[in-house]
């Protein structure tokens, strides 16, 4: 979420970094490469289709189903993104343009309202001096899913069509700016793969900042679950607090983080945090990858959206424990494998929730 | 295993030589707000003492801090509800005026307490039915038809001071006898936790009414008249009313009470006795988890950076008072107070002892140097935030989209709070204080 002010330090310690054989540089370099980079390329990827999709709509080449398709494809793109989000997208307030939650008071449905009252025409350069709350894929989610909007009637389409167009030529606009970010000599792939640079005085620190993004992201996981399960708060459900309930997508999303989470763990090719600690920490290598597992299986075996779920005692049950699964995958890796590898994991925008 | 190393460890490199620590108030020319002025400057971190401190004496001397400062939270919602009976008893627009004016002066204590929130989970546990935010407060009272609650709560318009039972879901509730125990119960109705019916926001609610401004200026506006047992009663069911907000004042000073308690001295049983008798280790662990929870995503996050990027004034944090600007000030005077080790009181002598600041200058003086310097920049960017509220641009008019001297304002004060929170990870360092995440700092979630 924070720009991060990196001044280089290159009188401290890094005489000693070398990056041939470096096994940290190794397992930067290739997540970045494999995982977060290709992660990166596939959201903007969504969000160029978005735009096309949006504008087919508005000309009426597209109907209703297939623009929601497309949606919720580039809103299960953002979610895969979670567990890295690391540099561009993590500074200033970029990835709040792309997504608002929580919204504990519905603030999408009324800054939607607001901002169409104050611009029945809407440019995308009077969308993106707005709040980032009409802004992104939650206000999109908003116009195509809300059960008192209708996009069938042509009255209320063409009133909204002009802000679905904006939305997504800002996402896309956003999604080219953050993938240009990423390339190039000083690009944030070659920071993660080079070292010492701008950014990352050496492969650990690199390594850290991805381990950080992983743990925030697993974090993250347990409010996106425990919020509308009301855990802690009298466990009674409370589902339009969930992420994406308009869109019915709470639980894929959530699938979509686990799996780039695992992502980071097991890696590509031969690279990654698990073969870090494959050798000397066997044990914990056999607990982590239970515990993908496990989430993975309970998140399959749920065969209806999220807010049905809340209403059955039993699937109610079946979500706390996929709740405990999350909390164990965030403390093997907050604790176990940040302490197995060295890095030092540093405050984060949970704290304190 | 590898040296130790944040993510962020780069800042280290910005040696900065600077002048320490004078304390310092946010300039006001509300008098109810601000104490009179520190009568000395304060130097006491500066004199690096050789003789050597002990981390158990730091412990003890933070347990101190959080018991003048709760002490103090204490005795000023006592001044609040001296001023609250008077101004039910003979409600006018001046009686109105000075229980506001208390109310802002019980602020200012306890906004510094909450740095020993995150960390000591005892009082996080304890501090929802005290400072619970935001809040529906369709639930307490009348609100206007533009009214913007959390979507599925039926708690949000229940209206208690107008009602003799409220129904939320399957549950009805007999609130015919204003009661504190009956109120407590009522926060988290329905398990939303935008149902608060007590504690700090509640009585602000009470005192300002909504703010139906927006981005534009002005607070709310409750007439006094909100107050009136005759024929002139406005707003329906004044008495109630006003049987609602001695009751929830009580409570206040009650909870208070019960806090200072936990921290005093003395008493085998209590908080304070528990965490000096576990290790000096997780007691450091706690103060700074502490600091840089309430810097980072709590202040920084929940109470700037939400309401800036969602140009979101529901999401202020004293949003029926527009006294946002100070809580954020003393906030982070809160996070410097457990550093220094130092507290200006209410009555304004000056607690000073054992810091945490002393043994990271022992530790290594560059990182003792660099969270001074950014404790200090930090408050002169609130020290901006706060000018500018006094001379009419206040928090809610500073996140307007339009407003983008006002937004740069938030905007460098959340700034300055990362960076400080980045020292604050240095500073831990230096003391071989790692794994600052909420489990080892016994956090409860």
């Amino acid at each position: 979420m924070f720009k991060k002010i990196v001044y280089a330090i290159a009188s401290v310690s890094l005489l000693a970094c070398s990056n041939s054989g470096d096994p940290y540089q190794q397992t930067s370099a290739a997540l970045a490469e494999q995982v977060i980079y290709q992660a990166h390329q596939d959201w903007q990827a969504s969000n160029q289709n978005l735009l096309s999709s949006a504008q087919a709509f508005c000309q009426g080449e597209q109907d209703l189903t297939q623009t929601r398709e497309d949606f919720l494809q580039a809103q299960h793109s953002w979610a895969a993104l979670q567990p890295l989000l690391i540099g561009p997208l993590n500074e200033g307030n970029r990835a709040w343009q792309v997504q608002f939650w929580p919204d504990k008071k519905n603030l999408v449905a009324r800054q939607v309202q607001q901002f169409l009252k104050a611009n029945p025409e809407p440019s995308l350069a009077s969308l993106e001096r707005a709040s980032v709350v009409v802004q992104g894929l939650s206000a999109y989610e908003y116009v195509l899913f809300d059960p008192e909007l209708d996009l069938a009637d042509a009255a209320q389409k063409q009133r909204y069509c002009p802000l679905l167009e904006n939305i997504a030529a800002h996402q896309q606009k956003l999604a080219n700016d953050v993938l240009t970010q990423w390339q190039g000599e000083q690009g944030m792939l070659a920071q993660l793969t080079r070292f010492p640079n701008e950014r990352y005085a050496e492969p650990l620190e690199a390594l850290t900042a991805i381990v950080q993004a992983q743990v925030i992201s697993l974090d993250g996981l347990k409010k996106k679950l425990g919020t509308p399960l009301g855990r802690s708060i009298k466990d009674i459900a409370q589902p339009y607090q969930a992420q994406s309930w308009r869109s019915q997508a709470s639980l894929s999303n959530l699938s979509a983080e686990v799996e780039s989470a695992l992502a980071i763990w097991q890696g590509a090719e031969q690279h990654s945090i698990r073969a870090l600690l494959a050798t000397e920490h066997a044990d914990l290598v056999k607990q982590i990858d239970a515990a993908y597992l496990q989430a993975q299986q309970e998140l399959a075996a749920f065969k209806q959206p999220l807010t049905l779920l809340l209403q059955d005692e039993q699937q109610r049950q079946a979500l706390f424990t996929l709740y405990d699964s999350f909390d164990r995958l965030h403390r093997l890796h907050e604790k176990d494998v940040a302490r197995a590898l060295g890095v030092q994991l540093g405050f984060n925008a949970h704290d304190g929730d | 295993m590898r040296v130790f190393s944040f993510a962020h460890l780069s800042v280290l490199a910005l040696a900065i030589n600077l002048a320490a620590c004078g304390d310092s108030e946010p300039t006001t020319s509300a008098t109810a707000v601000t104490p009179a002025p520190a009568a000395a400057t304060l130097t006491t971190t500066k004199t690096a003492d050789t003789q050597a401190i002990t981390r158990e004496q730091v412990i003890s001397h933070y347990a101190d801090i959080a018991h003048a400062t709760f002490s103090d939270a204490h005795s000023t919602a006592q001044a609040l509800q001296v001023a609250v009976n008077v101004f039910v008893a003979a409600p006018s627009a001046q009686t109105q005026q000075a229980a506001k004016e208390a109310w802002l002066a019980a602020r200012v204590p306890y906004m510094q307490s909450e740095v020993f929130r995150f960390g000591n989970a005892l009082v996080d546990e304890w501090e929802g039915q005290v400072n619970a935010w935001p809040l529906d407060e369709g639930l307490i009272d009348y609100v206007d038809g533009d009214y913007q609650y959390a979507l599925g709560n039926d708690g949000a318009t229940a209206n208690i001071i107008a009602s003799q039972s409220i129904q939320v879901g399957e549950e009805k509730v007999d609130v015919s006898e204003l009661t504190a125990e009956l109120l407590a119960g009522l926060n988290e109705l329905g398990g939303s936790e935008a149902n608060v019916a007590t504690g700090y926001h509640a009585i602000e609610f009470l005192l300002w009414g909504q703010d139906l401004n927006g981005t534009q200026p002005g607070a709310g506006e409750r007439s006094y008249t909100d107050y009136l047992t005759d024929e002139n009663c406005t707003g329906g069911n004044c008495e109630r009313r006003g049987q609602y907000l001695k009751v929830v004042t009580d409570l206040l000073v009650d909870d208070l009470a019960e806090m200072t308690a936990q921290w005093a001295t003395g008493n085998p049983d209590n908080y304070r006795t528990e965490l000096l008798a576990d290790s000096a280790e997780k007691g450091l662990r706690k103060a700074f988890f502490g600091m840089g929870s309430l810097s980072l995503g709590e202040l920084a996050g929940e109470r700037m950076k939400v309401a800036l990027e969602a140009s979101s004034t529901e999401d202020e944090h004293d949003c029926f008072s527009d006294n946002t600007h100070n809580s954020h000030f003393y906030n982070a005077k809160g996070v410097r107070n457990v550093y220094l080790g130092e507290y200006k009181k209410v009555d304004g002598t000056v607690l000073t002892g054992p810091s945490i600041a002393q043994l990271v200058q022992t530790a290594d003086a560059n990182a003792d140097q660099l969270l001074q310097a950014k404790l200090d920049a930090t408050e002169k960017s609130l020290q901006v935030m706060v000018d500018a509220a006094e001379n009419g641009m206040a928090f809610d008019q500073m996140i307007d989209p339009e407003n983008t001297d006002g937004q740069q304002i938030v905007r460098d004060s959340i700034a300055a709070l990362v960076e400080q929170t980045t020292a604050i990870e240095q500073a831990a360092l230096a003391l071989g204080i790692t794994e600052l995440n909420p489990d080892t700092a016994d956090h409860a979630f």
